[in-house]
């Protein structure tokens, strides 16, 4: 008897149909699997029968052949194995095909029959629905992850004879997940408030935020840059359904969803250690997975010691900035990761961290020039915002003036943000960092006494067409903080003064 | 070292030791070259030379001390001679050369090779009434050890030397033992006690060096009488906003941070960056790392 269930694998951060086909007929007793499947789907048929043996089914000496279709796409996982199982069953008559339709199955089977958790059930179910799907089947340990999609009934099978007798009683009651009590274990969050002094690389910081922004902090070693990145999420606004959404697929597929698998509201904050390879940074692999860029989709990605970065990795990075999506190829197709990131980076002035304190600094003029070149003027070139973090005066340090908390920066960069909405709603830009090209003459229009101080600075500041734009793009971020519809003087002033460094700083 | 001008690239000459050209000076030292190699001219024997030489990774406020005395200098008809080395040396040659004075380099290698590369500016502006000059012959690759007899070159051709920021064991106290061996005027700019950079001088200045209080007391040793020079741009400082005054009366010639700045003036943060950007934008301040300003001298 044939039978076909539907099951599904992921591509990228999509999930794709595969359709698991089943033919039980007399014959030479066997079982044969096909459908270009890897050795972890091919080992799936001595699960499936052992663990259909342990439920109480026995395989009966007949020629059994599976097939997963489409059968020239590359099956790899171990997601098929519920699906197998119950197209096996309901090829031995155990139900109809009917009472299977339009109904997911996703789930890796263990011997004795249980149903063990696997990875990118989200886009998988999200799958489901768009197939029309009114019922899917899931390991129970992700169903809190399979509920986030709307509009389907997700059912958490812990073994194969729950799932047997559920599909025979037809019980597709949708099961109530417990309410864990949350356990907030009252720790001391970072926040901006902890930071003495530092009002400049603050404001910085605040900008970027509001701007969605790359920031640049350059300064000797133990100003406190590592401390104000980690405190960069905390100013972050909420991410929109569709942000969290994305964000939760990409955790999904990499099966990095915390235990309850609910849907992340916070904006993820990534700091990879400066050692990462160029896989780990962009996404790789043979079936490629989402690497460091991706995960920070949405929110912010710090690289601590940019000048240590491999710069194969650093380079990697350029494009992925400036289209906000990485692209992998195989032999197998492409596939498309979102990574629309906010890069802050930070960095030692010189190899020794001190410089241009000559009391400290023992680098020569090579010393300097050779840590410098580590880092390529165009991965330099996409950073939008570039400031000094100074060492700190023991007077800050002990000082009582508390700067603004991290609450009162999130209010202001929520309402920046609200009204970059509002300028660019319809134009497919969401923030200033998006605006390109000729719509900038457009949007980050300017004054003729801003224009005049524009050209000033462009003339005695050596600017060149790429930092005068990331001047204007800051400015109006600058502008959109303070609440205001025109960018004025003291907007590109600001600007201006963050604007990103060149080689010739270092010019000694 | 047997030489034709022919054979030498184009703009450089080659002078022997018996040539009425050759400096006189030159033939005080026990090893005098038998000829030296000359791109640009050489040193005018009826003026004075001052030599000034520094760390080249100096700071900022030496840089300036080195542009500022070098520039009085010149502007009185001093010629200013150096090694064209990064730092303190290419400020020397550089504020001479504002100042529209002679400046002449003194090179370890060959004068057809610019070293460091990075003086390739200065190298091409030191033509006409300066020179680039040097003992070794065209091609000759600036090696370690041509240093030290390059710097007995500079001191012999001076009559007075200035050494403006050098560290313990510096280079240019190499430059000062020949000044003292040729029988040169020495003079050290003071430091403070706890400035790296400034021990080398400190300690010339403790073993009986000149103090270098001012580029006028340097021409008095000189026999000069001082005359201003008018290159010298003073800015008027009523035509600020008062914002702006109270920053740039912060400033200096050490490099000060925005935190700094912020906490001398008792403004705002985004009050100083305006301002210091304004400041910039005038050219009365110069930002000489991420953030660092001075005050352009």
């Amino acid at each position: 008897m044939f039978s076909s269930i539907l099951s599904a694998d992921v591509r990228g951060i999509t999930g794709v149909p595969i359709l698991v086909e089943t033919d039980i007929s007399d014959g030479l007793p066997g079982l044969t699997m096909v459908g270009y499947l890897t050795s972890a789907v091919k080992e799936s048929a001595d699960r499936v029968r052992t663990a259909l043996k342990n439920t109480g089914i026995p395989m009966p000496p007949k020629k059994i052949t599976i097939n997963l279709s489409p059968a020239d796409t590359k099956k790899e996982g171990t997601g098929f194995d519920l699906a197998i199982a119950v197209s096996m069953m309901c090829s031995l008559g155990i139900f109809p095909q009917e009472w299977v339709e339009k109904i997911l199955f996703l789930g890796e089977l263990g011997l004795d029959g249980t149903i063990k958790k696997i990875r990118g059930v989200l886009p998988m179910v999200e799958l489901a629905r768009t197939q029309g799907c009114k019922v899917c089947f899931l390991p129970k340990e992700n169903l809190m992850e399979g509920q986030i999609v709307e509009g389907i009934c997700c059912i958490g099978v812990g073994t194969l004879r729950e799932t047997m007798n559920r599909i025979i009683q037809r019980d597709y009651k949708e099961n109530q997940t417990e309410d864990q009590l949350e356990e907030t274990i009252e720790e001391e969050q970072p926040d901006f408030v902890q930071i003495r002094g530092q009002e400049s690389v603050k404001q910085a910081a605040k900008l970027a935020a509001a701007g969605r922004l790359n920031l640049l902090m350059i300064g000797p070693p133990g100003s406190g840059k590592t401390m104000i990145a980690r405190r960069i999420p905390t100013i972050l606004p909420p991410m929109t359904r569709e942000e969290s959404l994305e964000v939760t697929k990409i955790y999904s597929v990499c099966g990095l969803l915390s235990k309850e698998g609910k849907l992340m509201t916070d904006r993820p904050f990534r700091a990879p250690h400066h050692t990462i390879s160029v896989s780990a940074m962009v996404g790789g692999g043979r079936k490629p997975m989402p690497g460091e860029i991706s995960l920070s989709n949405h929110g912010c990605m710090f690289l601590d010691e940019i000048t240590e970065v491999p710069r194969n990795v650093l380079e990697s990075l350029r494009q992925p900035l400036e289209d906000k999506v990485v692209q992998i190829s195989r032999v197998s197709g492409n596939d498309i990761f979102p990574a629309n990131t906010m890069l802050v980076a930070a960095m030692n002035p010189c190899k020794c961290g001190y410089y241009p304190d000559m009391n400290k600094c023992h680098c020569n003029a090579r010393d300097i020039y050779r840590y410098l070149n580590k880092i390529s003027m165009p991965f330099i070139d996409r950073m939008d915002l570039c400031v000094e973090a100074p060492r700190i005066a023991f007077e800050e340090l002990t000082g009582t003036e508390l700067g603004q908390t991290s609450a009162q920066i999130r209010e202001e960069v929520i309402s920046a943000h609200q009204m970059q909405l509002e300028r660019y709603q319809g134009s497919g830009y969401r923030f200033n960092s998006d605006v390109k090209g000729a719509d900038m003459e457009e949007y980050f229009r300017v004054g003729k006494t801003q224009k005049k101080i524009l050209e000033d600075a462009f003339e005695r500041l050596n600017l060149t067409a790429r930092s005068y734009h990331k001047i204007l793009k800051v400015a109006r971020t600058a502008a959109d903080l303070a609440g205001s519809q025109e960018i004025e003087t003291s907007h590109i002033l600001q600007a201006i003064c963050y604007r990103n460094v060149d080689r010739k700083f270092w010019a000694v | 070292m047997k030489n034709d001008n022919k054979e030498l690239p184009e703009g450089i000459r080659y002078i022997r030791k018996g040539d009425k050209e050759f400096p006189e000076k030159m033939l005080e030292l026990y090893d005098c070259p038998e000829g030296i190699y000359v791109k640009g001219s050489l040193p005018n024997p009826e003026k004075k030379t001052v030599a000034i030489v520094g760390a080249r990774m100096c700071s900022a406020y030496g840089r300036a001390t080195a542009s500022y005395f070098a520039r009085e200098l010149a502007a009185n008809d001093v010629q200013i001679i150096s090694g064209l080395a990064l730092g303190i040396d290419g400020a020397a040659h550089q504020g001479a050369l504002l100042a529209g004075g002679a400046t002449f380099g003194v090179l370890a290698g060959g004068v057809d090779i610019c070293y460091p590369r990075g003086n390739i500016e200065l190298y091409t502006k030191m033509t006409g009434q300066s020179g680039i000059i040097s003992e070794e012959a065209c091609g000759c690759p600036p090696i370690a050890k041509l240093f030290p007899k390059r710097n007995r070159i500079i001191s012999v051709l001076s009559d007075l030397v200035l050494v403006v920021e050098a560290r313990q064991r510096s280079g240019s106290l190499i430059t000062a033992d020949f000044a003292m061996e040729h029988g040169r005027d020495i003079f050290a700019v003071p430091g403070r006690l706890d400035d790296e950079l400034s021990k080398g001088c400190n300690e010339l200045i403790f073993q009986g060096a000149g103090l270098a209080i001012s580029p006028e007391r340097v021409l008095e040793i000189l026999g000069k009488r001082n005359k201003k020079s008018d290159n010298f741009k003073k800015y008027v400082q009523n035509v600020l906003a008062r914002e702006e005054n109270m920053v740039y009366s912060c400033l200096s010639l050490h490099p000060q941070g925005l935190e700094e700045l912020c906490k001398h003036t008792q403004l705002s943060m985004i009050a100083v960056m305006e301002a210091i950007t304004l400041l910039q934008l005038r050219g009365m301040v110069k930002e000489i790392g991420r953030n660092r300003y001075i005050k352009e001298s």
